[in-house]
């Protein structure tokens, strides 16, 4: 339930702190991949700061929703994190978290969406659109993944399901890789990255998660913009949770290989930016199905092996 | 306490003769509303006592015809009972400021009350009859009740067809039901349910013909795929109270009906729990698609009942799959699920459908596509709309999320118990109302924000009307019951004990398995804490900064106008085009091709195949009668041609043996 260790609720603070500078790896790596020296890695944190002194311009067409929004979705993608073990116990757990999970995150969309139809503009109409369509495919690919290692340890939180991942079951390696690969499809999706949407365009026809704040600004912007960085490492974290490094190696060694599996993810999602351009709209749900087939892959394999 | 019972029913009783008394429209409206009220918070009283200080009570009458008949108060009877009665009286309430509107409109008001107290009656009298014969005859008069109450507009052709689609689909339900009835009576020889029950050795055939037709009977009720297609039709055809209580309680009567069944009849085969798991799962993929592509609020509300009917089938299936295996957990887990839903979804649809008829009134129609803005006009309706809109797509930390996480609880529980490849269906089922969930999210954004937010499509002036200020508390009092449902799940689960504790295989589940759901409201008290803590936080920054109105951002187009918003048929254009092979999407348009602009328009609209194929059906039907049809000419000499062909026949036969 709610861990009354104070390390965990560290980690926690740590964790919102720290997600600006995944997205500055990401975007350094990235300039350096094409071959620009790039901002500095906490360059994000510098626009967060700017933004937050900054004035709030909001639309005569918003209600309330526009003022409610970027506190419920930062909210939301916060509390989310409070249910990961990062290093100690999480700081909130109880069997079937899993679910809350997936849910407050949709919370956070729910209202994301509505404060972009707020706006009474057509491109933020566009934004919300697509966004609330391919979260329809997004989704099932979690639940694949974290539905899945649930049966199979039968365990329903994260703290309970990630501490029961070992090494020494040859099975489990095949698994977590397997389930690996689908967060990292479900990342690219949901947080914005390059194949699905491009976070780097000013056209807003062709964006998403950017198009949807066209009309946020100041201190909601700061709060939209860290919810962001702080779900691509949710989602990350996740992935380089399921290698169970805290617990197989653990705390310092475990800190080590964690970041570093963070790292390396960062790498990935700048050498995909690098080398590929985004997806036409109309393909992406296709692309989202492929890793949902990534997903039933992982199903099949211990559905087979739990055959008598 | 039964004694507050009979006075609430005394009570409803006395309405049925009130409209012979009160001549003006107006204080009949208020009259007969408010004694319904008034009753049923007896009825509330007698079934919230019931339930918490539960013990099972019956009582038994000898009827001429029927013989001995049992009026039972168990604990799904109760848990239905207080259900129905907590809608009825919502719709009550909200029926004294809606009707208004029509009465300021000329329409008369007394028949139409006089059937819908009889409909709240035959409803509250049904749950309780635990008699075949009662029970059938309380369905008829619910079904009267029902209908007149759908046509209240009777002069509009769409309500006269929406209403006869119901009374069709209700006959069509009925007619099964005789069949599940009588071969009951024919194998236990009685008519009452605790005789069915008692029955120790139906054998398989006998079974399979009641189960068969008791499901598909009370699953047109219902609104199960592919009998769903009654509701999107009749429930736009009633006005905003008749079809709130339609879609919150009288279609629940389907799903009491087969949970009645569960718990009268062994599980012997696990086949009808896939079958029914495998019709929910479509119910409820399926019923949010249809609803994504509906322009019409009512209609779009009415299809997310199918999708909800859908939820609390799975539930059912996985209870029943439970029993069927012998694991207890998955019993508790699924039937506690499915009840809790029933219970949330009549409080969120109950709100859904009387804010949709404020809207309908404010907006001068029921299509979204000209609304918009509707948040400034009438700013109670848009609050309680976007609660239920959150509850409705299990999002936390309301009502609808505490039901779907015992059913997602339910399926992982099932994957793990059940052997072969039972997991593998569990885990796809699960995923199932996971893209549901999805599909919801994308479902009621788009109608909570094409109707509410941003500026009005057809150039409505957007300043605040009154709304009535007993619609408003109805609307925000079912509000703050999704709250207290979501944040306090054990409120709910409590109220459903009894019914558990009467189900066979429920009471052997381990100790905590709902230990879950006490824990969430420590969970979201610290939610609303974080959000309420950042609320804070950031009002006092912008308080520093500053804030500025300017209008929305449009590229440095200065012209700017409400119809360039996203429309609903835009938002939602891709989803419904991927489900197209099951959607039957038309588009009419006509392309600009000419240098010069003409007038052009672009129209959408998606029909339900499965309404197709039913009215083929029955046409078909028709055709095939209609071939015998001759027989029945009209012409008097024809008629006693037959009766002398009769009598001859059997004088014949007589001759012969």
């Amino acid at each position: 339930m709610v861990s009354s260790d104070p390390l965990s609720w560290l980690a926690w603070a740590l964790f919102l702190a720290g997600a600006p500078l995944l997205s500055g790896i990401v975007n350094k790596l990235k300039a350096r991949l094409s071959g620009r020296f790039g901002p500095s890695v906490f360059q994000p944190y510098r626009e967060l700061l700017r933004l937050a002194r900054k004035e709030t311009v909001y639309s005569t067409s918003a209600g309330f929703i526009s003022r409610l929004a970027p506190v419920i979705v930062w909210s939301a993608v916060a509390f989310a994190a409070l249910l990961l073990p990062l290093g100690r116990a999480a700081a909130v757990s109880f069997p079937g978290d899993i679910i809350l999970f997936a849910y407050l995150l949709a919370l956070g969309r729910f209202f994301q969406i509505l404060a972009a139809l707020d706006a009474a503009g057509s491109f933020e109409g566009m934004g919300a659109s697509r966004e609330a369509r391919f979260a329809v495919f997004a989704e099932p690919i979690f639940f694949f993944t974290a539905g899945s290692l649930a049966i199979v340890t039968r365990r329903y939180s994260f703290e309970a399901i990630l501490a029961g991942i070992s090494w020494d079951d040859p099975l489990f390696l095949v698994f977590v890789s397997v389930g690996m690969i689908s967060l990292f499809f479900l990342m690219m999706a949901e947080c914005s990255r390059m194949p699905v949407d491009d976070p780097n365009t000013h056209l807003e026809l062709t964006m998403i998660h950017e198009v949807m704040i066209l009309d946020a600004s100041g201190i909601d912007l700061m709060l939209y913009q860290h919810a962001a960085s702080l779900k691509l490492l949710l989602y990350a974290a996740l992935a380089a949770l399921l290698f169970n490094p805290f617990g197989v190696l653990g705390p310092a060694p475990g800190l080590l290989v964690f970041d570093s599996t963070l790292v390396a993810l960062a790498a990935a999602l700048a050498l995909i930016e690098t080398l590929m351009a985004r997806f036409r709209l109309v393909l992406v749900p296709q692309f989202l199905l492929f890793a949902t087939a990534i997903g039933v892959l992982n199903l099949l394999i211990f559905t087979f092996s739990r055959q008598p | 306490m039964i004694a507050l019972f009979a006075i609430g029913l005394l009570l409803h009783a006395l309405n049925l003769v009130l409209p012979a008394f009160v001549r003006d429209s107006r204080r009949l409206n208020v009259a007969a509303n408010g004694l319904n009220a008034l009753a049923l918070l007896c009825g509330l009283g007698f079934s919230l006592n019931a339930l918490l200080n539960y013990h099972p009570a019956a009582y038994r009458f000898a009827l001429p015809v029927a013989g001995p008949v049992v009026i039972g108060f168990d604990g799904l009877s109760l848990f239905f009972l207080f259900t129905f009665q907590l809608l009825s009286l919502a719709g009550s309430l909200f029926a004294i400021g809606y009707l208004r509107h029509y009465i300021e409109r000329g329409l008369s008001v007394r028949a139409h009350l006089w059937f819908f107290t009889l409909l709240i009656v035959s409803l509250q009298l049904l749950v309780i009859s635990h008699n075949a014969l009662v029970l059938l005859v309380v369905w008829e008069f619910m079904a009267v009740g029902a209908y007149f109450s759908i046509v209240f507009e009777k002069d509009k052709a769409d309500v006269r067809r929406g209403g006869f689609w119901y009374f069709v689909a209700t006959h069509a339900g009925v007619l099964l039901l005789y069949v599940c009835f009588l071969t009951l009576h024919e194998a236990t020889g009685s008519w009452n349910f605790d005789d069915f029950a008692r029955h120790a050795a139906y054998d398989p055939g006998t079974l399979a013909v009641v189960l068969l037709t008791g499901f598909a009977g009370f699953g047109i009720k219902a609104g199960f795929m592919p009998f769903h297609v009654w509701l999107p039709n009749a429930h736009p055809a009633a006005p905003a109270h008749v079809s709130g209580l339609l879609s919150a309680i009288n279609i629940k009567t389907g799903i009491y009906g087969i949970a009645r069944l569960m718990l009268m009849l062994p599980a012997l085969d696990a086949a009808y729990g896939w079958g029914l798991l495998a019709v929910s799962v479509v119910s409820a993929v399926l019923g949010v698609w249809y609803a994504l592509a509906q322009h019409d609020i009512k209609k779009l509300l009415a299809y997310h009942s199918v999708e909800n009917i859908g939820i609390i089938g799975m539930g059912l299936s996985v209870a029943w799959l439970g029993r069927c295996y012998a694991l207890p957990e998955l019993v508790v887990l699924g039937f506690a699920g499915a009840l809790l839903h029933t219970l949330n979804h009549a409080i969120f649809k109950g709100l859904l459908f009387f804010g949709a008829g404020n809207v309908t009134l404010h907006a001068r129609g029921a299509d979204i596509e000209r609304m918009g803005g509707l948040a400034r006009v009438i700013p109670f309706t848009a609050t309680a709309f976007l609660v239920g809109a959150i509850s409705i797509c299990g999002l936390p930390p309301f009502n609808g999320f505490a039901s779907e996480f015992l059913i997602y609880k339910s399926f992982f529980r099932g994957g793990d118990l059940l052997r072969g490849y039972a997991p593998l269906v569990m885990l796809c089922s699960a995923v199932g109302l996971a893209f549901m969930g999805g599909l919801a999210v994308a479902c009621f954004t788009k109608l909570h924000g094409i109707v509410f937010l941003g500026q009005n499509r057809s150039g409505a002036a957007s300043r605040r009307e009154k709304e009535t200020v007993l619609s408003s508390v109805v609307l925000l009092g079912l509000a703050g019951l999704c709250a207290l449902l979501g944040i306090f799940p054990q409120t709910g689960l409590r109220l459903l004990a009894p019914a558990l504790g009467e189900l066979a295989g429920a009471a052997q589940a381990p100790a905590g398995w709902a230990s879950p759901l006490g824990k969430l409201q420590i969970v979201f008290a610290l939610f609303l804490a974080l959000a309420a803590a950042v609320f804070v936080v950031k009002l006092r920054l912008q308080r520093r900064a500053g804030v500025r109105l300017r209008e929305t951002w449009g590229c440095g187009y200065a012209p700017v106008t409400a119809r360039m918003q996203y429309t609903a048929s835009s938002f939602a254009e891709e989803l419904v085009k991927l489900g197209r092979p099951l959607l039957d999407l038309s588009v009419h348009w006509k392309p600009l091709l000419s240098i010069v602009p003409v007038a052009s328009g672009f129209r959408s609209h998606c029909s339900d195949r499965l309404e197709t194929a039913w009215l083929a059906f029955h046409r078909a039907i028709g055709l095939v009668l209609g071939a015998f049809r001759w027989i029945q000419s009209g012409n008097i000499r024809h008629y006693v041609l037959y009766m002398f062909g009769a009598v001859a026949f059997y004088l014949l036969c007589a001759l012969v043996w």
